[in-house]
């Protein structure tokens, strides 16, 4: 589904934030991206979900190529951050029907959509309330429920647990497990070895900009020699960083 | 186009939806600027007598001659006059203290008299003037006027002798106009206008008041818009590129340009309908000014033929479209939600400085300063209610800042880095 292929990005001459990255996503995956804060993550997931342009490199989704097919790659792709933050005086519903408008649902569907996706969170009974008056869990399961409205085959996670308390943590783990079972293609980054360990098939360890290593977490744990996943990234990250100086 | 539309509506529902935007889009900025009209007068008034009210006059005996200099002059509107008759004059005289207590606070009196008792004063002037053309050039007048005040306060006899120099002396002047009949032919016009007639008053005031309007009006609504642009701009480009929601609008099968196209639209129709509501208040600010006042920032009489008003119509959007882009320009280039916020008020301040530089300035424009972006709307606005105003004018200012706003929207979409999104292969 996502083919990424020798990409590198610099935001000055002087310093390459990704350095050559490569790999592949397949079908009904979930496929994470591991890594300390600034090792390139956040970049690499915008230039994945073509919010970025790479300084050089290829991305292929599904098939198409984002210089070319840019909007009908959009309706494959849902991305999700916990950084985003909803209009505070708009309500659940309104931002709902909005954005599907954006996504061409027809009238009819949205309604059916609505519904199902705000039961599933429990959202109806907040959903004429502002999003100003509710809680964080509450603001990011509408925006899950937002970003997905489309149903798109991609997802994009940026950090997917980030700030949020553990049963809301615990609710957006298990519908990722649900739409890895749908056939979904899912991408998160995250700095939580639990959340890597728990739902991800495969990994990739981000390094100052590059892949140092790739695989399941069982692989890379018997790749680093040590006993539990915490340890074996801790291993590849001092094998593999470099000090700035 | 129809995704477009979507997000225009989007953006006038979140304003509209929310009182507080509503408010302070709509109401706030007009409120204030009617209340800067009201007070700046009051303030000059203050910083000329030490006082914000207007100093009180006891007219005693006043004539009908005098209060319809009153009514018609400028300078004599800032004095409130209290009448009293020559009856209730004795009265007060009769009480013990009665005068003083009269001119406590600097109060004076104007007192309208001569020396025969039965005769009006205008009257006694008529009939000075009736001699006159008879030729008899011995003929005297007994008509006197007096001025009493507290000769211990400073703030009377200031005041008396303010009052003598702007008021009394024009009104001296204006009686032979008034009430010299075949005689003012001589030397002056017959007076014409003694009672509030829209259409006489209009051409006599109109002149006056487009020039003073010329030097206020297109400065406030030149900060009017900015204020305006500047707070929406922030709302729909700077606070959603800062939470977020600017990604996930990205993200969504609608195109780069639709989604511009469609802020952009909701801040032209906005603003631009904020701001001709301020002109229209502006406007009547100026008509329901029949008194005067001579401390008024607009006076009575302002007035714009229709081609005039449309050249004014077309500049206000116009002018909105380049204020827009400029706010976009700063948002896209800055990171920093603290650095963008300081850059989008500094504009403020070279407006407030060109409303200021228009307000006290001397002469016309130049030519360059109409290829001024922004700028060159203050200085077309302000020929345009002066009626000098030319087509050329007209025409550099749409093109040069509607051109330098394409472009510049051309350049922050290719400095954002984003995939050209026009391009629809679906």
């Amino acid at each position: 589904m996502i083919k990424v292929k020798d990409i590198h990005k610099s935001y000055t001459k002087e310093t390459e934030t990704i350095k050559g990255v490569s790999f592949e996503i397949s079908k009904g995956k979930i496929f994470g991206l591991l890594g300390p804060n600034g090792a390139g993550k956040t970049t690499l997931m915008q230039i994945i979900a073509t919010l970025m342009k790479p300084t050089s490199g290829t991305i292929e989704i599904a098939g198409l190529d984002p210089a070319k097919d840019l909007l009908e790659i959009h309706r494959l792709i849902g991305f999700l951050t916990t950084e985003i933050k909803l209009d505070p005086v708009s309500t659940p519903d309104r931002l709902f029907d909005f954005f599907a408008n954006l996504y061409d649902i027809p009238k009819g569907e949205i309604k059916a959509r609505k519904e199902k996706a705000f039961d599933r969170f429990g959202i109806t009974p907040f959903a004429g309330r502002r999003i100003s008056e509710l809680s964080t869990g509450m603001k990011q399961k509408i925006s899950i429920a937002i970003s997905l409205l489309h149903e798109p085959p991609i997802i994009i996670f940026d950090e997917p647990t980030n700030g949020l308390d553990i049963l809301t943590s615990r609710q957006v783990t298990d519908y990722l497990k649900e739409l890895r079972q749908e056939g979904r293609c899912i991408v998160l980054s995250t700095h939580i070895f639990s959340v890597a360990e728990e739902l991800c098939d495969e990994v990739a360890i981000l390094v100052d900009g590059m892949i140092v290593a790739q695989g399941s977490v069982e692989e890379l744990i018997k790749m680093s020699g040590e006993k539990d996943f915490e340890d074996a990234f801790f291993k590849i990250y001092v094998e593999n960083h470099k000090e700035e100086r | 186009m129809k995704k477009a539309s979507i997000i225009f509506r989007w953006e006038l529902n979140k304003i509209f939806s929310n009182w507080h935007k509503t408010v302070t889009l709509f109401l706030l900025p007009a409120v204030l600027m009617m209340l800067a009209l009201n007070v700046f007068p009051l303030l000059i008034n203050y910083m000329s007598t030490g006082s914000f009210i207007k100093k009180p006059i006891v007219l005693v005996g006043a004539p009908k001659s005098f209060d319809d200099y009153v009514g018609e002059t400028a300078d004599a509107n800032v004095y409130s006059y209290t009448y009293m008759t020559y009856h209730e004059l004795a009265e007060v005289y009769g009480r013990k203290n009665g005068i003083k207590n009269l001119l406590k606070g600097g109060t004076v009196i104007c007192y309208f008299g001569s020396d025969n008792g039965d005769a009006s004063f205008d009257k006694i002037i008529s009939d000075y003037y009736q001699e006159l053309i008879k030729g008899n050039s011995n003929a005297k007048s007994n008509a006197v006027i007096f001025l009493g005040y507290d000769a211990e306060s400073l703030t009377g006899s200031l005041r008396a002798q303010q009052f003598k120099q702007g008021v009394l002396n024009g009104y001296q002047s204006s009686l032979i106009d008034r009430l010299g009949g075949e005689y003012a032919n001589i030397g002056s016009n017959l007076f014409s206008t003694d009672s509030f007639n829209p259409v006489t008053k209009l051409m006599d005031n109109r002149s006056p008041a487009d020039m003073a309007a010329s030097r206020i009006v297109p400065g406030v609504l030149m900060i009017m818009m900015y204020y305006c642009v500047y707070s929406l701009a922030s709302d729909m480009f700077a606070s959603e590129r800062e939470r977020g929601f600017w990604s996930k609008l990205i993200m969504t099968p609608v195109s780069s340009i639709d989604i511009f196209f469609g802020k952009i639209l909701a801040i032209l129709v906005i603003v631009s309908g904020a701001t001709y509501l301020t002109a229209l208040l502006l406007f009547l600010s100026s008509w329901f000014n029949t008194g005067n006042d001579a401390m008024s920032l607009l006076p009575f009489g302002m007035m714009l033929t229709p081609s005039e008003l449309l050249i004014v119509a077309i500049t206000i959007p116009c002018t909105v479209f380049i204020m827009t882009v400029a706010c976009i320009a700063t948002v896209f280039s800055l990171n920093k939600m603290q650095d963008i916020t300081i850059n989008l008020q500094l504009p403020l301040v070279f407006f407030l400085g060109d409303f200021f530089l228009q307000m006290f300035r001397g002469t016309r424009p130049m030519t360059l300063e109409y290829f001024i972006p922004m700028h060159n709307s203050l200085a077309l606005m302000s020929e345009t209610y002066q009626a000098q105003e030319k087509l050329w004018h007209v025409i550099v200012v749409l093109a040069v800042n509607i051109v330098i706003a394409l472009i510049a929207l051309r350049v922050i979409y290719k400095k954002e880095g984003l995939y050209d999104k026009s391009k629809r292969h679906s």
